[in-house]
């Protein structure tokens, strides 16, 4: 393993890569955490959203009369006034559906918004929501992918004509001869369920409107990227910076959830526009769960070409996606998000894709933790088991025989995707020793003479961060392509100020959900200058009219570990930079003879010279007079920092989708009750590559927040429907997070290679296990359930999906 | 979702046939029943105010009675909706003679949509079988009545 640390420009690493204590703990812990609802602003009354309790009905008409005269009630919006006053949001694919952030003469999900009351607080404002009339005339509904689309299906946008939001084929390599050359073509079809990321904190906004200058603000917590703040502006129909967007230093999880179109900033913003006042809506439980955001859930029918020595030489896919009623951004993106990773950390030159978005009767989606790689994992990592099986090879050896080598790299996947460093083979190794796999495929060998259903399951992935917004545009064919501006870049923004006694700010615009960019700045702060991480401010509050932003902007897609600490690293140089001319001058000597060790700057060889941080920034701020000729006053730094990785797709169809990619490797033990279907784990090794770990601590809760978050929908999580489109999960009785008593013991590895395209040689590593541990629970249940003849090809594997597995397993043996 | 069960009174089967078909007697064994109008023979407005958890709000609904055979069977179509969601189905409701008791027997399909669906069915099934079983109650209450005093 590499040892050797990048460099830092004050001489020695000593914080980065340490533990520091997280900085946003106390006020987190103790609740002065400040959240949407701690914002308090004059003169604000609170809105209560009316919801369809229809899958698919056409409005026609909203009777408002006696909601109008209800106590407190100050206004009322509608579909009308939304469409009177916004327009449909824009959408990546060939003919977007004309989405309205609330419904305008048609509903298509259950929960989608009808109508908004505001009042003088929430409870008269729902109270009036029971008097508006809504006269529905039921329509068919569907909900099933296939089914949607079927030649007789309803139809639900008739601008587009068919239930097909997206449709394209992809050919990578040669498909057909990988066939040729293979022993065996192994095939079979998966099913993703639709879950959700079920923040703490759910939605939230405080929207007011200033009539004389035409301007919205509106807060929110809304995760980024900023590309929204565009998008809403033009379903608005306002200037950008017409509209500032604040975001508050704390927000209470995310998980992607809220890095999806947020409709109801434009909705509030209406509100408040039509009533002429500061207008509160936070969501409530049973709204975020009815009809926020989930994942997309896939049907997946996929072909392995394999030769009997183990070898995948080539894959064949059909992804059937839904996006619910309407299609926004960034769909059709979970479809295209893996693009560069499509064959994980497999040599696999050859792929035939293709790729459906459908339109379905259900609530919408959003990118959640993962975005896209749980759904193709499962998938590709099932039939690599269920390969290995026809061919009588051990999994393990099976991912051995196809894992990229050390010596491959840097590699270029046939999708276009780029990884810079990796040794899959050697973390991979390290995580079946670490599970003790030999040892526990005898213990297995036991287990089962003794009738005991005892199954081991892998999986190694690619972890793909900060992804490349160029991945959205291959929804569209490149002859659709040729007319529309390209689209790359996966910037972030940081300014490093010093203030006039020395001291050093932070602002940036990674808009954290609690990832500690606080902390983990201040250290990688306080490397570079030479202080301690106690003496440096962060501010991570967003406000879009006074940070530097730009459209990919925010935290979303593991991005702060690679570009957001990129962003960091450069603009303390820039401002170090600007710092040693200073002191070139101040000392009277070159520039190249400036020496930074341990926050003092002293000539070459004359450390007894040494004047500080405090001192320069005292001659940038007090003398003013007495700056290099030419240079500006004051002392900051800034840069607004994209990777050069980020290219837009080219003419084959490939992109590299993301910047910086990781590895993980899980192995784990289960035990299934034969009589419930119970699933218990015995053991569990995860093996993570995100390059240099900035904060173990930090890193450590990522993989377990995204083990414990992947468990949720591997085997309890499910936003379920009925066939009429009604969702049957609205409330935590029937949608079944996991709590701290579901979370396993889970031994948790590292295996450091570090990034070349990063400053400080990290990748992200937000999402990892959110994406292996699906398939790897699935292989896992799979090996258990072998002995019976069940086969495992859906999510999530509650007790009652397994007891059915196995009885249908049992009904088919005699 | 599908409703069944039964229930026993101690009556005979024409006197529960003639309660079951009184408007004054259902608005008042109805549980949370503020208001029931017969719009024409057979067909009703009802407005109910439930108190029970996530169901809770005010509903207003219709139902009708088709296919009556005095004093054997009739069916029971109906809908409501208020703001936690709607309700539709429909009902076979039977009596019959056993000894002494007259045996009422419902089969009903009901759908629910909206919040109600959402919050979970199972709960939904045990909350419409507490107001079944408290709405049959109150009809017990009253058959007890108009047979003590021979009515």
């Amino acid at each position: 393993m590499e040892d050797k640390k990048k460099p830092t420009s004050s001489g020695k690493r000593k914080w980065v890569g340490s533990s520091y204590k997280r900085k946003e703990d106390m006020r987190l812990l103790t609740g002065r955490g400040r959240f949407m609802d701690d914002i308090r602003l004059p003169n604000t009354k609170y809105a209560a959203i009316l919801r369809s309790p229809y899958a698919h009905a056409i409005i026609n008409d909203v009777d408002i009369s006696e909601a109008l005269k209800a106590p407190g009630v100050i206004g009322v919006v509608t579909g009308k006034d939304v469409k009177e006053m916004s327009n449909p949001y824009p959408c990546g694919v060939p003919i977007p559906p004309k989405y309205y952030v609330c419904a305008v003469d048609r509903v298509r999900y259950v929960g989608e918004p009808v109508a908004v009351v505001v009042a003088e607080n929430r409870y008269l404002a729902e109270d009036a929501l029971d008097l508006i009339e809504v006269d529905y005339e039921p329509l068919e509904a569907v909900v099933d992918i296939e089914k949607a689309l079927a030649p007789d299906a309803p139809v639900l946008h008739d601008n587009i004509g068919s239930n097909i939001y997206n449709h394209r084929f992809f050919k990578y390599g040669d498909w057909e001869s990988a066939c040729q050359e293979a022993d065996e073509i192994v095939k079979w079809k998966f099913h993703f369920p639709k879950y959700a990321g079920s923040p703490m904190e759910t939605y939230a906004v405080i929207a007011s409107y200033n009539p004389f200058e035409k301007s919205y603000v509106i807060y929110n917590n809304y995760q980024g990227p900023f590309v929204n703040h565009a998008l809403t502006a033009m379903a608005l129909g306002v200037p950008e910076n017409k509209m500032r967007w604040i975001v508050p230093t704390d927000i209470g999880g995310g998980f992607g959830t809220k890095t999806g179109l947020y409709p109801y900033c434009a909705l509030i913003s209406i509100t408040a526009k039509k009533t002429g006042v500061t207008v509160k809506w936070i969501e409530d439980r049973r709204e975020h769960l009815l009809a926020s955001a989930t994942c997309t859930d896939r049907i997946t029918y996929i072909e392995a070409a394999v030769r009997k020595d183990g070898k995948i030489l080539g894959l064949k896919d059909k992804a059937m996606d839904t996006s619910g009623g309407y299609i926004r951004p960034p769909e059709p993106g979970c479809a295209y998000r893996s693009t560069g990773n499509h064959t994980g950390a497999y040599d696999i030159r050859n792929l035939d894709r293709e790729v459906y978005v459908v339109a379905t009767n259900k609530g919408l989606t959003a990118p959640l933790r993962g975005y896209g790689c749980q759904e193709l994992y499962f998938s590709t990592e099932r039939i690599t088991d269920m390969a290995a099986a026809k061919l009588g090879v051990d999994p393990a050896e099976m991912r051995f025989r196809n894992l990229i080598q050390p010596e491959q790299m840097p590699y270029k996947t046939a999708t276009g995707g780029y990884y810079d460093v990796g040794n899959y083979p050697a973390a991979f190794k390290k995580c079946l020793d670490l599970v003790e796999y030999d040892k526990m495929r005898e213990y297995q060998k036991k287990a089962r003479e003794e009738g005991r259903l005892v199954g081991i399951g892998l999986a190694t992935v690619v972890d793909p961060s900060v992804t490349n917004i160029a991945y959205v545009a291959i929804g569209k064919t490149i002859e659709e392509r040729k007319n529309e501006r390209d689209k790359s870049g996966s910037g972030e923004a940081v300014i490093v100020k010093v203030d006039p006694l020395g001291g050093i700010t932070v602002i940036c615009s990674t808009n954290p959900q609690g990832q500690g960019h606080e902390t983990v700045i201040s250290q990688i702060i306080a490397d570079e200058f030479g202080v301690h991480p106690d003496q440096v401010v962060v501010d991570t509050q967003y406000d879009s009219s006074d940070r530097l932003y730009t459209i990919t902007t925010g935290s979303y897609s593991s991005r702060f570990a690679s570009v957001g600490t990129n962003a960091v690293v450069k603009a303390a140089r820039n401002c170090l930079e600007k710092a040693k001319k200073i002191a070139a001058h101040l000392l009277k000597i070159e520039q190249a003879d400036v020496v930074l060790e341990d926050g003092k700057f002293f000539p070459k060889g004359n450390p007894e010279k040494a004047i500080m941080l405090r001192h320069i920034a005292g001659a940038a701020h007090w003398n003013q007079f007495d700056m290099p000729e030419g240079m500006d006053v004051g002392l900051y730094g800034t840069s607004m920092q994209s990777m050069p990785t980020s290219r837009p797709p080219d003419e084959k169809d490939r992109v590299n989708s993301s910047n910086t990619y990781g590895f993980v490797a899980e192995a784990i033990v289960v035990e299934v009750d034969p009589d419930t279907g119970q699933v218990r784990f015995l053991k569990w090794a995860s093996v993570h590559d995100a390059g240099t770990i900035l904060n173990p601590e930090i890193v450590r809760g990522q993989v377990l927040g995204s083990i414990v978050q992947a468990i949720g929908g591997s085997l309890y999580e499910e936003q379920a429907y009925d066939e009429n489109g009604q969702c049957l999960t609205a409330s935590f009785a029937d949608y079944l997070c996991p709590t701290a008593m579901e979370m396993p013991k889970v031994d948790v590895g590292h295996f450091e290679s570090q990034s070349v395209l990063t400053a400080l040689g990290s990748k992200g590593c937000g999402e990892s296990s959110s994406m292996s541990v699906p398939p790897a629970i699935g292989n896992a249940i799979a090996d258990a359930l072998a002995p019976l003849g069940a086969v495992v090809d859906k999510l999530p594997l509650s007790p009652s999906n397994i007891w059915h597995l196995m009885e249908k397993a049992k009904a088919r043996k005699n | 979702m599908k409703i069944d069960g039964t229930y026993a009174f101690a009556a005979h089967q024409d006197k529960v046939w003639e309660i079951f078909n009184t408007v004054e007697y259902l608005q008042e064994a109805l549980p949370g029943c503020e208001k029931l109008d017969e719009v024409e023979p057979g067909k009703y407005d009802v407005y109910l105010k439930i108190g029970i958890s996530a169901v809770k709000g005010k509903y207003k609904g219709k139902f009708e009675i088709a296919d009556s055979k005095p004093p054997n069977s009739y069916r029971l179509i109906g809908e409501g909706k208020g703001l936690p969601g709607y309700v539709k189905g429909e009902a076979l409701i039977e009596l019959s003679t056993e000894g002494e008791e007259t045996v009422l027997s419902y089969h009903g399909d009901v759908q629910v949509g909206g919040l109600l669906a959402g919050i979970g069915q199972r709960m939904i099934g045990g909350i419409s079988k507490m107001m079944l079983e408290q709405f049959f109650k109150s009809i017990e209450k009253i058959v007890n009545q108009k047979v003590n005093i021979g009515g």
